[in-house]
Order: C-alpha cells, then structure tokens, then sequence
C-alpha cells in the first residue's frame, strides 16, 4: 500500500525469508547455548584439570567462531534485510517501536564480538579466571540478546494490548514473553549439544571422544525434557486464535506442526543413541544427521511461530500483506488503487483492466503466494476457477476460511484480480458462457383429448416440486432424496361437482427428457375403465452451478444440456475435499471408498425427515449461509450460480406467470444474503454453534439490520402467495421477504381452496404457475388448461366454471375473486 | 504511473518515532563514523594486503600476513558497527531506505551472500596464511576484496537512490528488484571517494599497528614493523592526495543548488566545508610528516565533518520532500535510557575485557 512490491513469483510465498531466517535461527540459539557450552566445558577442564578437554573447548570455540561470528551475525542481519524487502511496511512498524530495543541488543551483540574474539584469541595466553570471566561476559550478553530479541519476536505472534496503549513495555512483555524465552533459552541449550557433537566426533582418542560426546548428550537429553514442558506452556500463552490455526485451522500449518511433533522425539532418541559407544566411523555422520534434524526441528518451529500469526503479520493491526486492519473499510470504498501509492492504474477499464489485476495481485496476494514455486504457489489453488468462481472466491474469502485475509478493493478491482488470475496466471479464455439460442429445441406437446360436454371427470396433476436438482454424478454425492412426486386430484364433473377418493387407481406413463411427460390415468377399480387422463411434465434439472467454482470438466453431447452445466464426479470430488478441509470430515474417502455421501445424513433436512446431527446446521442453511459469504451483491445472479433459474440456462425453472411479468426469486425470498440470514438466524436462536461463523460478514440487503431479520425453518417456512395478493386480489407490492408462513398447513402446497381443490390443482405448481411459459415450449407446463379449458390459465379462470361444474356458477365459493376475468392474458 | 501524479505521492507515509529526532540523528552520526572508521580500515588494509600477497616478497608477505591477522575481526567490527546506523536510518530516512532498498532487491540481498563470502575468505586468508600456495592465498583475498569493493558499490548505489525519489518512477517499467543507480552522475565520484578513503585509513591503520606493536615491545622484528610504518603512511599520504581530487570531482557532479549550499548558502554548510578543507590539508601535512598520532585525530575530525557534510547534503536532496521535523513523535523515553545505561555499562565491560587480554600470562 505505502511500499512498492518487489515482484518475486517463482520465490514468492515468503521462500526466502525462510531461507535465511530458518539458518540464521538456528546458528543463532547455538549462538547462546554454545557460550554457555564453552563456558562450562572449560570450567570442566580446569576441574577435572585435563589438557584435553581444555584442548576440545579451544579447538571448539574455534569452530564457534566460524560459525557464529560469521555465519550467525551476518545471517542476521539478512533476516533484517529480506523482511524490510518483503514486508516494509511491517519492518517499520517493528523498528519504529523496537528502535532502542534494537539499539541496546546491539550493544549486547558488540559485547559478544569483543568477548567472544578476546576468549578464542588469548585462550592458554592469559591467566584462567581472567579467560573464564570473558568467557562469561560472552556467554551472559549472548543471553540477554536472546531475551531482548525474543521480546520483540514474540510481540509479532502476541502483541496483547500494546495497540491501545502503544507503550513499549507493554508490546515488550507481551503475553508470550515469558513462555516464549524459557523455550528458546532450553532450544539453545539443546543446540549446544548438537553442535557439540560436530566437533566432540573428530576428537582421535576413542575413549576421551566417547567421553566428550556422551557429554554434549547430556546438553541435548537434559534441557529437553523442560524444552518440551516450555513448548506446551508456549503454546498455551498464545491467542485461541493463534492456537486453532496452529491446530489445523490453517492448511499452511498442517505438515508443519506434523514435522515438529514427529521430529520431537526423533532429536530425543538420537541424543540417548549417541551416547552408546559406536566407533567414530558412524558417530560422524550420525552427528551430521543429528545436525539436520536439528534444522528440521528449528525450520517447524519457526514456520508454525511464523503462520500462527494467519491472517496477520501483527496480530489484530496489520495483515499479512502489510494492509492496516484499520484501512479495510476506505480500501472497500475507495478502491485498493485509489489507496495504494505505487500503482500504475488508478482507474480500471476495459484496456486496463488485466493490468490493473496484476497490480491488485501484486498488493494483495505476493507477500504469501508464489506463481509456480515451492511455496503456497497460487496456481494449484486455483486452478479449478472459472472467472465467477475466482471472483466468488475471492469474494468469500478470509470469511469462512480466516487464516486468509479478505479481499480488500471494490467489485470492478475484485473481478480484476479474478480475470488477471484466471486469463493471465493460467491463460484460460473465461468459460462463463451463455446459451446458444439453438442448444435448447422445443418439445412437441401433444395435448390429451377432453370433451366438455361428454366427458365426466376431469383429473388435476402437478408435481410436488416445481423442479427437482440433481448432481450429474449418481455415484458420489445426493443432495436430496432422489424423485419427483406425482399429485393428483380427480373430479367428477356435474352441477355439484365431487372429488373422487375411492374406487380409483390412477397411473402413469412416461416418457424420458429434462421435462419428462407424464400421462397420469385414473382408473375405475372395479370396471377396469379410464375414467379421466391427463398429462403433465415432472422436471428433473442436472443444471447445477457447482461447477462455476469447484471445478471439474463438463460432460458432453447429452441433447438439451449443455456441456458446461452438467458437471462430472471431478466437480463433486473437489466439493468433497473443501468440505474435508474446512469441516475436518472424510467424505471424499468415505465416498471413494464406500459409498454414496449423502447431505442429509449429517445434516438435519425436514423435507425427506432425516434427522442427522442435531448439532449441526440443517442442510439449506449449511448450503445457503456458506456459499452466501461468497456470492455477495449479486442479487439473482446469485441465485443463479447455483440454482436452475437463470435465463441463459437450460432449465429456466422459474416459469410460471411470475417470471413472466419481471419478477424474479428475489423477489419473494430476497437476495442470497437475506435468504441466508433468515435461517442462519433461526439456527443460531437453536444455539448451534456453525451459525456465528457464517453470519459473521453477512450484511442483509431487503432489511436494515440482522436484528430485522425473521427467522425461519427450512421448507416450511416458506413466502405466502396471500402476502401480495390479499383476499386474492391484484398485489399492490411485489416483494414478500422477511413474510413467511406459520407452519406447514399454510404452504402453497399444503393449502385448498374452501371446497377442498388443493391450490396446486388449479393454479399449478410452484414456480410453474398458469400461465407458465418455458423454453421448452408454453405448452408443456399448461398441460391441464390447455386440456380443460383452451387456454393457459388456472383452471376454471375467465368464469370456466363448466370444467368442472358443467354449468355457469355465480357464487364465488372457491376463494374470493374467482369469477373474474384473468389479468394477465397471453 | 500517472504523468500527472506527482512524484511526492510515491514517498511512503513515515511511521511515528519515540524520542525527539536530534537523538536518534545523534546516535546515527556517532554510530555510522565508527562504521566508518571500520569500514575503511577493513577495505584499505583488504587492497594492500591484496597488493603486498601479490607482490609476494619477504617483507611484502609480513605486511599481509600482520592484515591478515587483523582483517576477520575488522570485517566482524564494521558489520557490527554499521548494524547500528542501518537502524536508525531506517528510523528516521524509513521510508525512503526501505523503498530504494525494494527498487534494487535482489543486490541489496546479494550483499548478504557477499559478505560472508568474503568473511570466510578472509578467515582463509587468516587460519592458513602460511599453509596455502601463493595462488590460493592470492585468490582467497583477490575474492574478499573484491567482494568487498562489490558490497561498497551496492551500498553506495542504495543510499544515493534512496535521496533521489525522482528516479524512482523507473519502478513502473522494472519491478524485479534489479534497479541501480548509473544514471546518477554523483554515483562514481562518490563510490571512489568512499573507497580511496578507505585505501587512507587502510595505510594510516596500518601504519598505528606498527607503531603499536613496536611501543609495546612486542615487535621483536622492530624492522618489518618499522617498514610497516612507512609503507601505511605512504599509502595514507598518496591516497589522500587522490582522494582531494577525487572530493572535488564529487563535490562539482553534485547538483547546483547543493553546491551553492557549501558556498555560502547555508549557514552550517558553508562553515563545515570549510572545516572539510581544512582537515584535508591538515591530513596531507601530517601524512607527509609520517605524523601517526596526529594524522589519526585528523582523520577522526575528518571523517566526522564529512558524515556532517553527507548528514546536510542528504537533508539538501531530500528537501522537496521531507524534511526530519516532519516526523510524529509518540514520546517515550525510557526505553532510550536503557539504551544509555547499557550502552555505558557496556563500553566499560570492553575496556574491562581489554585490560585483562593485556594482562597476558608471562611466559607466552
């Protein structure tokens, strides 16, 4: 934002910072235990009064030295100069606070220079309390570095409650001062042991050699039992938050933390090996491995010290990619271009717009991700996007899953990012397609005999969803139980019309499309006759967007589905993993290896009854409040990335009369935020815990605030036709959210008329009211008017009433306003 | 970028400091003319010892082999010395070090992989003086030095590019981190400045060793040592001569309105440079008269008026755009008088050390 970025692809993803820090890390803690180690080893010398020994510490103080004084502090200072290149803004900040801590660690660091050359230099020239003093000052200044240093370390992990009082000391000694020095003070001590060994193995004389190296063991053994209890107590001192992403929270961090629990007991194990007597000839190299161990031990530490902090470099004041926590809501209003100063594109347009994305990656996402490198490469995890699913992603992101940053800019920046990602890192053309006009073919309708003045029954069918969703993969995932139910009513006609309930079966035939025909007969039982038919369409949909985002190829070549909406078990696959990552499930195995994974049987569902774990969220608000913080401000194209709905799609399953005069699913069930809110906020008065988490970044869209929002269940709860049309009558609004109905009676489809004609029976079913009208023909879901009455509209509407009454009626006796003329002709 | 954005909107915001800016300024000129002072003893005495190894005669490899002795701890001493003013610079200059710094990334990293190169050449140089052939031993201070004179440059383009946010708009056409300063017309006088400089000191520290080994008796060889003398003063007096010259080319290649600074243009410039020239034919004279002592208070007066100088030319250049009173102080002062305290507490733990390092067991 304030700093231009260094632009490192391949050795992005804080490669080189790891680089230098994990062996400056390490050389530095033997740094301090080895002061000790030479101190103590001379004093043994001097006691035990062996030539030897003082012979071993003075050839090793030599290798000290070397290592320390070279290596060691000028690797330190690169860990200075690879995070101010990286991460300026956040370097300043440490420094600009730390100044004169820093300052009086380097007058501890000058101290162990001017000892540490004095003691190697005058070792045997000077008198032996004057040497062991020196050695002291080396030893103890070498400490106090590590304490000074570590305050200020640990303030990057914990800064507790240095951001309100901005006091030195209070960032200083931080929560996790304490714990954090005891740990490094016994790692260094470790470290003393197995640096010793590196020079205690090529001591000639086999006795003294066993000698020496089963006591740089007792540094490695001793300390480490503590380092072990400091470790816990480290950890305890960290923010819960810290601690879950240490605990699995965070992707980044899981072969981490397994590497550092593994290679605990590894190190503890080669030190007791050790101290076996073994001929030189395999103490050598095992005192190598034992030294690499050692690195993997010390790199595990620093890597979950260093991702502990996700989503921060400083916990709670700046992110990791150097944006100020307190910046996030300008950036969202005035752009991250606006804001940032080193920006070519202040403005985005349609020429400028894959740079300005570069741009936007640049700021937002280099600091952790690398293109193509060993380090949290970007192109892996994204691969599977489409440029809705990236935007959509990146518009979810950091809600759901925290160990990210969220993105920070506006949509037109967002969907920047998205396209420079997709069209430019992975160099796909966007495959958001439309539909071609040709793809989709009308089906012929043969619409089946009725003759009013003959006739004696007339049979009304609909089905029990408007359409019914399924995932193209039978084998892997059910989102529902699979079906669509058939209902029917059958009337006898006459003056006084009866609906017929006894000594009847009905049946049907079918034939097989998106919009399957179905010819429903109803049967005299006793004489075995036809005494009504009909037909209608029981739609099934395979146009699920789950593919939008999670990836997979299309499968090709079935008529009347387009390629891209029918998705293959890849797409399920990858919605399976995100589940297992983000719920710590198994069901891609359990899926592999068993069975079918069905919703339902964790999550609760009212529909086919199942129970699940009551713990969890019921299916439709898991699904909708997820998958709502990352479809945000996209009213219902938001609807459509999942649902069957959209006009360019090959199902358009809201058909009826509603979509015929502009009005969409937002209108009666608001926009995918509110949707999602009413029952997140039903689940969360249930007091399951899921809900929190998936409110957290929701804003309500229809409604002022969450505390406007009325609650409501899954499938019962659903808009009420009567809230717009009251006592029947033409609706003077047309929106209904945040309205729903009281219990399962009131439903559309529960509900009948005051002569007991189901609701369905007349009007049609849900999102297929007469007169519908669909890309298959208009035909196709006015079976039963067409039929009945020679028109598309509900049955017995513009005073039909002979349908079923044989006669012309004056009385209103269904529901008010029925013998009106309809409104919306065709 | 915007032709229409001005270049101050590059300049990073600064973050706040804790303590008034004259202390931290203070502490940054104390800290850097000892890193200095390291710096040019380290490089100078690199150069001849480089020049002697070559050579390769009796008396020209016990010239070497004594800087070979000393040279790992000088390294050791100007990394740790120049730590500390590389804090406060980016204390009070943050945001124009850190940008350069990005600009030229991938060669401000690379000074670190240098530079314990060079460190563990001259420890060969040092530990197996004796051991290695000719070749080797050429080599392995050849490769320090020039190393070294590598880290100069990569220093010297940094902390020119980081006065000079004009030239940073280039940023828009690299972004890889690989951006030197050649444009800049002062780079070159001023990279040789610093490094004749160092050739200077490198001569006159080598000249103080002799002296100091023969007036503590140590130098049994009171010939080698004497020559020693002679020859550090020579090199202390020719560099000296070269590096008026080459001042003087830096001062004219300096824009005009900071040299008119120097000519009379600003109240503390003007006196200083006067000052400046003074030291440098104070520094000739007692070169000249082999003076040891003097010369050494010369050159530390010197090379204080000349981190003076740089301390205004720098404000000089950054004028448009910052100036130090800009900066927000947060006050908080205690953690500045633990500094002190420890800083005082520690220069007495040196002096301690040394004392009991001189008091050296009889017999050796």
């Amino acid at each position: 934002m304030n700093y231009p970025v260094w632009e490192l692809y391949y050795a992005g993803g804080g490669l080189l910072i790891a680089l230098i820090a994990v062996v400056h890390v390490y050389v530095a803690h033997f740094a301090v235990g080895g002061g000790l180690f030479l101190v103590l080893t001379e004093m043994k010398g001097l006691r035990e009064k062996s030539p030897a020994v003082l012979e071993y510490t003075k050839k090793h103080s030599k290798f000290f030295l070397l290592v320390t004084m070279v290596f060691s502090a000028v690797t330190g200072v690169g860990i200075w100069f690879i995070i101010s290149l990286v991460s300026p803004a956040a370097t300043s900040i440490l420094i600009h606070t730390f100044v004169f801590g820093f300052a009086t660690e380097w007058v501890f660091f000058t101290l162990e220079i001017v000892a540490i050359f004095i003691y190697f230099y005058t070792f045997n020239k000077i008198d032996d309390r004057a040497h062991l003093i020196i050695g002291w000052i080396y030893a103890i200044s070498a400490l106090i570095s590590l304490v000074l240093i570590n305050g200020i370390i640990a303030f990057m992990l914990t800064p507790g409650d240095f951001f309100e009082t901005r006091n030195f000391w209070d960032g200083f000694f931080n929560p996790s001062f304490w714990s954090s020095m005891c740990f490094r003070i016994t790692i260094a001590l470790v470290l003393a042991g197995i640096f010793g060994f590196i020079t205690a193995v090529f001591i000639k004389d086999a006795d003294f050699r066993e000698n020496m190296v089963r006591y740089c063991a007792k540094w490695l053994i001793f300390p480490f039992i503590f380092m072990v209890l400091f470790a816990w107590w480290y950890f305890a001192s960290l923010s819960d938050a810290s601690k879950a992403m240490i605990l699995g929270r965070s992707p980044e961090l899981i072969p981490a933390t397994k590497i550092f629990v593994w290679v605990l007991p590894i190190l503890f194990i080669s030190g007791l090996l050790m101290a076996i007597r073994m001929p030189g000839k395999v103490k050598k190299p095992m005192a190598f491995v034992i030294l690499l161990i050692g690195l993997v031990y010390m790199g595990s530490f620093e890597w979950i010290r260093e991702a502990g902090r996700r989503p921060y470099l400083i916990p709670g004041y700046m992110y990791s990619n150097s944006i100020i926590v307190g910046d996030e809501a300008k950036i969202n209003k005035m752009g991250l271009l606006g804001t940032a100063k080193w920006v070519k594109h202040k403005k985005i347009n349609d020429d400028n717009i894959l740079e300005a994305g570069q741009e936007i990656f640049k700021l937002q996402c280099i600091a952790c991700h690398s293109v193509g490198g060993p380090l949290n490469d970007i192109l892996p995890v994204t691969e599977k996007f489409t440029v809705f699913g990236m935007d959509s992603q990146l518009n979810g992101q950091g809600k759901i899953n925290d160990y990210m940053p969220r993105f920070m800019g506006t949509r037109q920046e967002r969907m920047a990012l998205a396209r420079y990602i997709v069209e430019k890192l992975h160099k796909k053309i966007d495959t958001t397609e439309t539909r071609a006009e040709s793809s989709v073919k009308e089906l012929s309708v043969d619409i089946p005999p009725f003759d009013q003045k003959t006739d004696d029954y007339i049979l009304l069918a609909w089905s029990s969803v408007g359409i019914y969703c399924m995932p193209g993969s039978d084998s892997w995932l059910k989102l529902l139980p699979p079906g669509n139910g058939i209902s029917t009513q059958l009337i006898r006609r006459g003056e006084t019309p009866e609906i017929v309930t006894e000594g009847v079966d009905i049946t049907y035939d079918k034939t097989l499309n998106p919009f399957p025909l179905f010819t429903i007969k109803a049967w005299d039982k006793d004489k075995g006759k036809v005494l009504a038919q009909t037909s209608i369409a029981a739609p099934v949909s395979v146009e699920m967007g789950c593919k939008n985002c999670h990836g997979g190829k299309s499968r090709a070549g079935e008529e009347n589905i387009k390629d891209t909406e029918r998705f293959l078990d890849e797409t399920i696959k990858n919605i399976l993993a995100v589940h297992d990552k983000m719920s710590k499930t198994d069901l891609l195995e359990t899926a592999q290896k068993e069975e079918m994974v069905s919703c339902q049987s964790c999550h609760p569902d009212s529909i086919p009854g199942a129970k699940g774990n009551s713990d969890l969220l019921n299916l439709s608000t898991a699904i909708h409040g997820f998958h709502a913080n990352y479809l945000t401000d996209r009213e219902v194209d938001a609807c459509n990335a999942c649902h069957p709905s959209s006009s360019n799609g090959s199902t358009l399953c809201l058909r009826g009369i509603h979509n015929e005069i502009g009005l969409d699913c937002t209108s009666c069930h608001g926009n995918l935020e509110d949707h999602a809110l009413s029952l997140l906020v039903a689940e969360e008065k249930a007091g399951k815990t899921g809900a929190k988490l998936l409110i957290k970044h929701l804003v309500p869209t229809k409604v002022n605030s969450i505390s406007q929002i009325k609650a409501r269940e899954p499938w019962l709860n659903e808009p009420d036709c009567l809230n717009c049309h009251v006592d029947f009558e033409q609706p003077e609004s047309d929106e209904t959210f945040n309205m729903w109905t009281k219990s399962i009676d009131e439903l559309y489809r529960s509900r009948t008329d005051d002569a007991g004609i189901m609701c369905q029976a007349c009007h049609g079913r849900t999102h297929a009211i007469y007169p519908a009208t669909g890309i298959y023909g208009n035909k196709r879901d006015n079976i039963q008017p067409l039929q009945y009455q020679g028109n598309p509209y509900p049955i017995g509407s513009n005073k039909n009433c002979k349908v079923c009454h044989t006669i012309d009626m004056e009385d209103e006796m269904h529901h008010p306003n029925t013998l009106t003329m309809f409104r919306n002709v065709q | 970028m915007d032709p229409s954005l001005p270049i101050l909107a590059l300049v990073p915001a600064p973050d706040s400091i804790p303590v008034h800016f004259g202390w931290l300024n203070f502490f940054f000129i104390l800290t850097f003319v000892f890193h200095l002072l390291f710096m040019n003893a380290m490089l100078g005495c690199g150069i001849i010892a480089l020049v002697r190894s070559l050579r390769g005669t009796q008396p020209d490899l016990f010239i070497a082999k004594e800087i070979s002795l000393k040279l790992p701890y000088t390294i050791a001493f100007t990394v740790n010395m120049g730590v500390a003013p590389l804090l406060f610079i980016q204390v009070l200059y943050g945001s124009f070090i850190y940008t350069s710094s990005v600009l030229m990334a991938w060669y401000w990293l690379l000074i670190i992989g240098i530079l314990i190169i060079a460190y563990y050449s001259a420890y060969l140089f040092d530990f197996k003086f004796d051991v290695l052939g000719s070749l080797t031993r050429n080599l392995s201070i050849a490769v320090c030095v020039v190393l070294l004179l590598v880290v100069a440059f990569l220093f010297t383009s940094n902390i020119t590019l980081m006065l000079m946010p004009e030239k940073w708009v280039e940023y828009f056409s690299n972004t890889k981190g690989t951006i030197l300063n050649f444009s800049e017309p002062t780079l070159i006088p001023r990279y040789l400045h610093f490094v004749c400089a160092s050739i200077a000191i490198g001569g006159l520290s080598l000249a103080i060793a002799g002296k100091v080994k023969i007036n503590s008796g140590i130098g049994k060889d009171s010939k080698n040592f004497e020559a020693m003398i002679s020859s550090g003063m020579r090199w202390f007096f020719y560099a000296t001569l070269v590096q008026v010259i080459i001042g003087l080319w830096f001062a004219a290649a300096l824009p005009r309105d900071i040299i008119l600074w120097f000519m009379g243009g600003n109240k503390f410039a003007t006196p200083l440079f006067g000052l400046g020239l003074t030291c440098a034919v104070a520094l000739l004279f007692f070169g000249f008269k082999k003076q040891i002592w003097l010369s050494t208070t010369a050159v530390v007066i010197t090379v204080i008026v000349m981190v003076l100088i740089r301390d205004i030319v720098r404000l000089a250049y950054l004028k448009p755009y910052f100036a130090l009173s800009d900066l927000k102080v947060e006050p908080q002062y205690s953690p500045m008088i633990l500094f002190i305290v420890t800083l005082i507490i520690g220069i007495g733990f040196i002096i301690y050390m040394l004392k009991l390092a001189a008091k050296q067991k009889e017999e050796v």
